[in-house]
């Protein structure tokens, strides 16, 4: 299978002693396999158009589930109800138990990342300094603090760049950590856009099309990538058009269908169903042929 | 402890093929770069010392400085022409050197003759009425100006079509205590060349209507030095040399800020200048906050200064402030910067709901307000149209602020007080600028500018921190404008119009947003071009608009670059884009 490709160096999945190390200070991991992240009846409602309806969804830990589905069917609407960027007409979001806080920073706290279909790097920091506005949110400095740059600043300072530094190495960026972003190439972008978003320590991690615009190679580093994520015992939802990508990836695949949740299952169950099939490509090759055929009797 | 010399640059680069507008004649010429950089500067050394103007001027001769009739004083080569006949040699020494980055060096220097010889063409043309004055008049014969032109602009053709190379990056380390002295020696010398720009031309005014010229004039040829400097890559070298020292640097600079006193600038005038200049250097670095690093564009800020000034004048005990009460300056600076902050909080609040355009627009609401409730003296804290005069001087002990100190023989002139205590309110307050931008809340400003929505999603709560930045920078502008209160010693509504908020964002924009030598080097030349061009008043905003439209064409990232800004802005300049496009590895000096 072309999923074996050999893999350029710099593209190789992150070494055992980073993933450890990392593991190590991101504590995410309680080995409960319980859920986390779950999604009940969620409905969203834009005027008289009906992005998604009654979608349910449940994320345990250390999963990594698919969101697939053709154009308009309404995965990043359901994404962006997940990371509290819209507010459900109905349903409900709960992350452990808890409802869903319904502001995108509060969302961040709670321990849910996300990355953009679209890269939204800060385009003129460094790749070190992007990485370090993501420890923000789980650094103890005040203004006050900020002002006097005193030991407990320094401490603090050091820390997130220690993390900031792992995480470079975790995604194969350390070479460019003093890089600026928009100089990054293309695939570098992505992956410091995880690593950014890796650096907020959350046990959630939501990906939008991280493959997007990759080759063959990139999407195979992508791939081993977000398995290296998952041990650190983070929960991955990906959503992705590149289904072949999906079903070797995925644990769970979700299929989404003009806001319909269509089927959910294992790769090998959604593969086989003849309905996403039909979603996904239309109806299945001999049909169409058959029609033709008939067609063309006809006239 | 190894010297090693190492320039990227290839001195025996291929030619040159140019595209672009003016592609084929730079193409056409490139085979005489070398001949051509000559010639300019024996055109531009000729120039300086051709005779520049037919008839004396009405004001009378140039003064001494930048003498017109140089043949009357045979050996008074100076002023403008001793600057373009140095620029002149330099290009052609360096036109026969092989250094690295020649032709760019070379261009820095035929861009400086030519600003020079344009810039004291024009006003002799203005003052003397007519092209006559600078060619050929009652018999008469001038054609300095016109030589020394055409000289800087083959020089700057000749280097072009050479071929301009990327600046080289050195990187000696030399001994620390060698670089311990070329740093002291290199601040000592900044430190004359500021007293010598600051004096340059005498006082602006009626009595010396030179002045504005031999200023601008001295400017011109010193950006062309500087822009000669920099293409040799030692501006840039020296940089990192500084930060290799930082906290000698930073000790050094702060001294060396406290002797100007002991320079040419050591008179009462020239200190009150500097003491104006250090008011709008540190309101411009607490813009720079707002503007500079979390991207909130502020049109009403220096309201900020104004309340600070209200303020402290209103706890000074002068007779006609509504709070009759005399506290300690230290105090009443602290209370201004606390009042100060609490109205940034308030205007800062909107910026939860607006962004951008109307943010600007909220911002030049609230100082219209600020200036209009203080004409009709509200509350009878700001004195109307009367203002708030007699403010008594800091005093410290018997000690007042603005009496003149004798040391042993040497007697300082009065405000050398101030002018030391505005150096350390400035050290300060770049001191916060510096610590706060290498923070979680420096870099929480600068993702917001780059893209709030980001920022939010990392985790930023970014309501109470674009608030946090208004209050920061206004209380900034608070603690300036206590100083300013107890310097000026009366407090007018219209010392805050909106055309100083316009001013001060000039000078970030102008200086470099983001950086603080960008925001004191943008302060001090849009404040000390007022006091020299004092005839020129009237075209004030003019020229403040003319050098804004021509830096943003030239220079849209400010005279001192943030490193970030830089990048961001280099698009149009393809050497840059080479330099540091895509993929590039990274090969800086750290």
């Amino acid at each position: 299978m072309s999923e074996s490709t050999e893999l350029p160096p710099e593209l190789e999945a992150p070494p055992e002693e980073v993933k450890a190390e990392l593991a190590d200070d991101m504590h995410i991991a309680t080995g409960t396999r319980e859920p986390i992240l779950e999604a009940a009846g969620v409905t969203m409602q834009f005027g008289g158009l009906r992005a998604l309806n009654e979608v349910t969804m449940s994320l345990k830990e250390g999963e990594v589930i698919g969101l697939i589905g053709p154009n308009g069917a309404g995965k990043t609407t359901f994404f962006n109800c997940l990371t509290g960027l819209y507010t459900p007409t109905s349903g409900a979001v709960t992350l452990r138990g808890k409802p869903m806080p319904q502001d995108p920073s509060r969302v961040t706290e709670a321990g849910v990342a996300r990355t953009f279909q679209n890269i939204r790097l800060f385009p003129s920091m460094t790749a070190m300094e992007n990485v370090l506005v993501g420890r923000h949110v789980r650094m103890k400095q005040g203004p006050v603090s900020s002002l006097l740059h005193g030991p407990r600043f320094r401490r603090s300072e050091a820390e997130a760049r220690d993390r900031a530094e792992k995480l470079l190495a975790f995604v194969g960026l350390t070479r460019f950590s003093e890089e600026l972003a928009r100089n990054l190439p293309y695939g570098d972008q992505r992956r410091l856009e995880i690593a950014r978003a890796l650096a907020t320590d959350p046990s959630v991690l939501l990906l939008d099309e991280p493959t997007a615009g990759m080759n063959a190679q990139e999407t195979e580093a992508t791939r081993q990538l977000i398995f290296a994520i998952r041990d650190l015992g983070v929960s991955v939802v990906v959503i992705e058009h590149d289904t072949k990508f999906i079903f070797t990836l995925c644990d769970r695949v979700l299929v989404l269908v003009q806001g319909e949740l269509l089927v959910e299952g294992t790769p090998d169950e959604v593969r086989g169903d003849p309905r996403v099939v039909e979603a996904y490509l239309g109806a299945p090759p001999e049909e169409i042929e058959a029609q033709l055929h008939t067609t063309e009797g006809e006239s | 402890m190894s010297t090693t010399i190492d320039p990227p640059v290839a001195t025996t680069a291929p030619p040159v093929q140019h595209t672009g507008r003016f592609g084929a004649v730079l193409n056409a010429v490139a085979p005489f770069a070398k001949i051509g950089m000559i010639v300019g500067g024996v055109l531009s050394v000729l120039g300086a010392f051709l005779p520049w103007v037919t008839f004396v001027l009405n004001e009378g001769a140039y003064p001494e400085r930048a003498s017109l009739n140089m043949f009357v004083e045979p050996f008074g080569v100076s002023g403008f022409r001793l600057h373009i006949t140095l620029l002149g040699i330099a290009a052609i020494v360096i036109a026969l050197l092989t250094v690295p980055a020649k032709h760019r060096i070379v261009r820095g220097l035929g861009i400086g003759v030519a600003a020079v010889a344009l810039l004291n063409g024009i006003w002799i043309t203005v003052e003397g009425g007519g092209l006559g004055a600078i060619t050929a008049a009652d018999g008469t014969i001038a054609f300095g100006a016109i030589v020394a032109l055409i000289g800087g602009l083959v020089t700057v053709l000749a280097a072009t079509s050479g071929g301009l190379e990327a600046r080289p990056e050195w990187e000696w380390e030399l001994p620390w205590w060698v670089e311990w002295i070329l740093l002291l020696v290199i601040f000592a010398l900044v430190l004359l060349l500021v007293a010598e720009v600051l004096t340059s031309g005498g006082q602006g005014g009626v009595v010396n209507p030179y002045a504005g010229v031999v200023f601008l004039s001295l400017l011109a040829a010193l950006s062309g030095a500087l822009s000669a400097l920099s293409a040799s890559g030692l501006l840039t070298w020296v940089g990192v040399v500084s930060e290799r020292h930082r906290v000698f640097s930073v000790v050094v600079l702060l001294l060396c800020a406290l002797a100007l006193p002991f320079t040419g600038a050591g008179t009462e005038y020239w200190m009150t200048v500097a003491s104006n200049i250090g008011v709008y250097a540190a309101t411009a670095i607490g813009l720079n906050i707002v503007v500079g690093l979390a991207g909130l564009l502020d049109l009403g800020y220096v309201a900020f200064l104004g309340i600070g000034a209200f303020t402290a004048a209103n706890l000074s005990g002068a007779a006609a402030s509504a709070v009759g009460i005399h506290l300690p300056f230290l105090l009443v600076m602290v209370i201004s910067a606390v009042v100060a902050g609490i109205f940034g909080a308030i205007v800062g609040s909107p910026t939860l709901r607006v962004r951008g355009d109307y943010l600007a627009i909220v911002t030049l609401a609230f100082g219209e307000i600020f200036v209009r409730s203080a004409q009709n003296n509200i509350a009878g804290l700001t004195g109307g149209a009367n203002a708030i005069p007699n403010i008594p001087p800091v005093g410290v002990g018997g000690f007042q602020f603005n009496d003149s100190i004798t040391i042993g023989a040497l007697r300082l002139p009065s405000g050398v007080m101030y002018y030391v205590a505005i150096v350390l309110l400035v050290a300060f307050v770049m001191l916060v600028f510096g610590n706060l931008k290498n923070s979680r809340l420096g870099r929480a400003w600068i993702a917001i500018r780059e893209d709030e929505d980001a920022a939010s999603a990392m985790g930023i709560r970014t309501g109470p921190i674009k608030i946090l930045a208004f209050l920061i920078g206004a209380m900034l502008a608070g603690l300036a404008g206590a100083f300013f209160a107890h310097k000026t010693a009366v407090v007018a509504y219209d010392s805050f119009r909106f055309l100083e908020s316009v001013t001060l964002l000039a000078a970030v924009i102008l200086g470099g947003m983001g950086t603080i030598p960008g925001a004191v080097l943008g302060a001090s030349i849009l404040f000390v071009l007022p006091e020299k061009l004092r005839e020129f008043a009237d075209y004030r905003l003019l020229l403040f608009g003319l050098a804004l439209i021509l830096i943003m064409r030239f220079r849209p990232q400010g005279i001192i670059a943030d490193k970030h800004r830089k990048a961001e802005l280099a698009d149009d300049d393809p050497e840059d884009v080479a330099r540091e496009g895509p993929g590039a590895l990274p090969t800086e000096v750290k």
